[in-house]
């Protein structure tokens, strides 16, 4: 040990010693060669100790090795030279090796990641290896390593320099104290530097142990156009949020919160206080009342007309100096949430929190470094799944600032062309952007692109990167199980799993899903039917209740999907399985531009011809489609996921020579259509021969029966109130037709508009018979 | 006869997107021919429609065999069957 700071003395007064020997006390070069020799005996003998040092990593062990090696030799035979010959030249090489060797081994590590920085980090503070941030910290890390190899050899070609052009004062002073200032200088720099991004980058909490103090009090947690939310603002809402809930019974609370923020706040104040959670997309009267049935509250921000509800903007109103916030018990914090649901009524999905916790945890992990630097927007909503994680969960967690509204029109996207954005999006959005979007959206920073919910179309993946340079990235998961795999868009139909996950094949060709966001230990089977491959990659293979019985034989709807794309006229397409007097298939489906063309004036048996005998080169008589609808869009939920109840609603409807649906867009007890009236319909009767007007009472009419095809509603009609018809509906111009239904009043509520829906053609409501 | 026989075909396997005057009286009313002419029914729609001209005409079919599928090539087909056999 004494011998080491010995050593280490000599080593940083090296150019001082020598200047002064040779100055003030006379010694010749040759004399001074023996501390040069001695310093390179010195670091032999390290050499032979450290071979016995244990190190697990073998490349830091060769790098460090070899540079002791080379500068063990250059040392002696500088040593040796300067002796023999008494040169004082070759003395003065010293501080250049040094820094050589210091270059190597810095440079070497660079090389051979992780660098020496990275390693020293990783050293001083053991949670950086699993945090989410780590590739952030590890990308700066080599960053200054490689600004220490910059500075090495600028250090190496200065310290030459003084040995051949300078005094031997200069060279001392240059080696002995201008070269250390220098150091401390680069240091000091980096310091600096890396505290000030240390303050840009939050760090990484989990949501149940976040704490007043986790974030600095004026950090950006949220923004809306036109102002911003601090963490400080956040703690204090939440606190208010508690000090209310936890005046109350331990009962569960239903949350809707259309503003982030506000849910966000809600959220955590739920479950901080220990109650339960229930997270619902769905406020109608009538499903909250459902779920009311057991006692519990509702903490909304909007107002609910039939009351019982909390405004949560009422309890922001409250002063207090009061501060409640803190870690929570995660074995203890559940929630339920309530899917879309593929099959048409919302169901509840029970989870604990920890789920979502470990979930996010991953999720950061994985994209953590891509977004530590930006901010999030999204298109989704964030009650469900997907946008419950990604757009609330992760930016609390990550310490990333989100909009507090989501964009709901693709033209909104432009306003954000200036910013470093994460959008968590949909391939319902994103195919509305792709068609809404003439011009490209000039994103300064390529931004990071989100979609889930259902498989992104090639076409609209690449249309997309062409509006915005960037390619989607795209989640696979479900509410029960988190978030499953990924992929990159537009690179084939491989999806990778994620890093947590476990897969496997159920008995019935399922995947089957187990990982720390899963509760069942045997693993949550889903309903898709997929083909694990020997990377560990894996093929979605359809829905397992795509594959039916048609009157004993056997099909696979997508197969059939299939082959109608093959024809290259088809741009989306849904084949369901009907039933009435016998079994069949149905197919509703979108043309192309090409189909459009192609079929442009055709009579529609012409089309069905056309598509069931390109069909019947494939399939058999049986299974080709019987009933054939074409759409502009296929039906779809206010998500826009596409339900195949819809698609088999949308057949029970007898097809009528007198009216067109090209699009139907439909909720729990409200939807929207596109109609076309077209000029050959029997609706225009003597209604004029000349000048042909849609009658009042047959769009009455049209209400009735869209609305008992497509929502629950009594048959018998008590009156018709309330009703206007301001302007008339022309054969061919599509019209849209919004109709909801208020279960508790029995009225039924509809509104005929022009197609972009701001001019009222007729409106009015029909109090139906309960 | 023939306008009788597409009506009911219609009626009885509920089709949809054509009229009478759609159909071809010479046409395979199962599957199609080269010129992608016919209904394109199948087998199921058979039964129905056999079940179908019994109600409507009295006239059964004997238990599915090459003769029978001669009496379903084409409306004209079914119609000469029909008025031999109705009584």
């Amino acid at each position: 040990m004494a011998g080491k700071i010995v050593f280490t003395a000599l080593s940083v007064l090296y150019p001082v010693l020598v200047f002064c020997g040779l100055t003030f006390w006379g010694l010749s070069p040759r004399r001074l060669s023996i501390l040069l020799l001695a310093l390179a005996f010195y670091q032999f003998l390290n050499l032979t100790r450290s071979r016995k040092a244990e190190t697990s990593d073998v490349d830091a062990k060769k790098a460090n090795m070899a540079k002791n090696c080379a500068l063990v030799c250059l040392m002696t035979i500088c040593g040796c030279v300067a002796f023999f010959a008494d040169s004082l030249l070759f003395l003065k090489f010293y501080p250049v090796l040094v820094n050589l060797s210091l270059l190597a081994f810095f440079g070497f590590t660079l090389w051979k990641k992780p660098s020496f920085v990275f390693r020293m980090a990783n050293l001083g503070d053991k949670s950086i290896k699993n945090s989410p941030s780590r590739n952030y910290v590890e990308k700066y890390c080599d960053k200054v390593t490689f600004g220490w190899c910059v500075f090495f050899i600028l250090n190496a070609c200065a310290a030459a320099t003084t040995v051949f052009v300078g005094s031997d004062r200069l060279w001392s002073l240059y080696n002995g104290l201008i070269s250390y200032i220098l150091i401390g200088l680069f240091f000091a720099v980096e310091f600096v530097v890396r505290k000030v991004m240390q303050s840009k980058l939050q760090s990484y909490v989990p949501v149940s142990e976040l704490e007043m103090d986790s974030r600095p009090d004026g950090a950006k947690f949220c923004f809306d156009d036109s102002s911003a939310t601090t963490w400080k603002d956040f703690v204090t809402d939440v606190s208010k949020v508690r000090i209310f809930l936890e005046s109350k019974e331990n009962i569960p609370w239903i949350i809707h919160c259309e503003d982030v923020y506000f849910f966000v706040v809600a959220l955590v104040a739920i479950l901080q206080s220990g109650r339960k959670a229930l997270v619902t997309a769905n406020r109608q009267d009538a499903f909250i009342k459902e779920i009311q049935k057991e006692t519990c509250g509702f903490i909304t921000d909007e107002p609910f007309a039939s009351g019982g509800a909390t405004l949560i903007q009422d309890l922001l109103k409250l002063e207090t100096d009061e501060i409640r916030f803190g870690k929570f018990d995660l074995s203890k914090a559940e929630m339920v949430v309530y899917t879309s649901g593929t099959t048409g009524k919302p169901k509840a999905v029970f989870k604990m929190f920890s789920q979502l916790e470990n979930e996010v945890k991953q999720q950061a992990k994985f994209f953590g470094n891509e977004w530590m630097t930006r901010e999030i927007y999204s298109t989704v909503n964030h009650h469900h799944m997907f946008g419950l994680p990604f757009a609330v969960i992760f930016p609390l967690a990550a310490g990333i600032p989100f909009r507090r509204r989501r964009f709901d029109f693709p033209s909104e996207l432009t306003s954000i062309t200036g910013k470093k954005a994460v959008v968590v999006s949909s391939p319902a959005f994103l195919k509305r952007l792709v068609v809404d979007l003439d011009r490209p959206l000039d994103f300064k920073t390529v931004p990071v692109i989100l979609s889930a919910g259902g498989v992104l179309p090639e076409d609209v993946a690449q249309k997309t990167h062409e509006l915005t340079r960037s390619w989607t990235n795209e989640i696979y998961g479900s509410t029960e199980t988190g978030i499953i795999a990924h992929r990159v868009s537009g690179t084939g139909a491989a999806w990778t799993p994620f890093e947590f996950c476990k897969l496997g094949l159920a008995e019935n060709g399922c995947l089957n899903i187990k990982s720390p966001a899963v509760l069942e230990p045997e693993g949550f089977t889903s309903g898709d039917l997929v083909e694990l491959q020997a990377d560990g990659s894996f093929v979605l293979k359809g829905r397992a209740d795509s594959i039916v019985k048609i009157e004993e034989k056997r099909i696979s709807l997508p197969e059939v999907e299939m082959r109608l794309k093959s024809t290259g006229l088809v741009l989306d397409v849904r084949v369901v399985p009907m039933v009435s007097k016998r079994q069949f298939l149905a197919a509703a489906v979108v043309l192309n531009e090409a189909g459009r063309e192609k079929f442009a004036g055709c009579a529609k048996l012409k089309i069905n011809e056309f598509f069931r005998n390109f069909l019947c080169q494939y399939l058999e008589n049986t299974v080709t489609p019987k009933k054939w609808r074409y759409l502009e869009e296929l039906p779809q939920d206010l998500m826009g996921k596409i339900k195949m109840k819809d698609i088999q609603d949308l057949f029970s409807l007898p097809e009528s020579p007198n009216f067109k649906i090209l699009k139907l867009q439909r909720d729990v007890s409200a939807f929207s259509a596109k109609l076309l009236f077209p000029a050959t319909s029997d609706f225009y009767d003597g209604h004029f021969p000349e000048f042909k007007l849609l009658p009042a009472v047959v769009q009455v009419n049209m209400v009735l029966l869209l609305a008992r095809a497509f929502l629950n509603v009594p048959k018998e009609i008590v009156k018709i109130n309330r009703t206007k018809f301001t302007n008339p509906i022309f054969p061919d111009v599509p019209v849209e037709l919004k109709i909801n239904y208020d279960e508790e009043k029995g009225k039924l509520n509809f509104s005929f508009t022009d197609e972009a829906g701001t001019k009222s053609l007729s409106s009015g409501s029909i109090l139906m018979k309960k | 006869m023939n306008d009788k026989i597409k009506e009911l075909l219609i009626k009885s396997l509920e089709l949809e997107d054509i009229t009478p005057a759609d159909i071809i009286d010479d046409a395979p009313i199962f599957g199609v021919n080269e010129k992608g002419e016919g209904l394109g029914l199948d087998s199921i729609d058979a039964l129905e429609l056999g079940i179908a001209i019994k109600d409507t005409f009295g006239v059964s079919f004997a238990v599915q065999n090459e003769e029978t599928k001669k009496h379903f090539a084409s409306v004209n087909a079914l119609a000469a069957y029909i008025s031999a056999n109705q009584k």
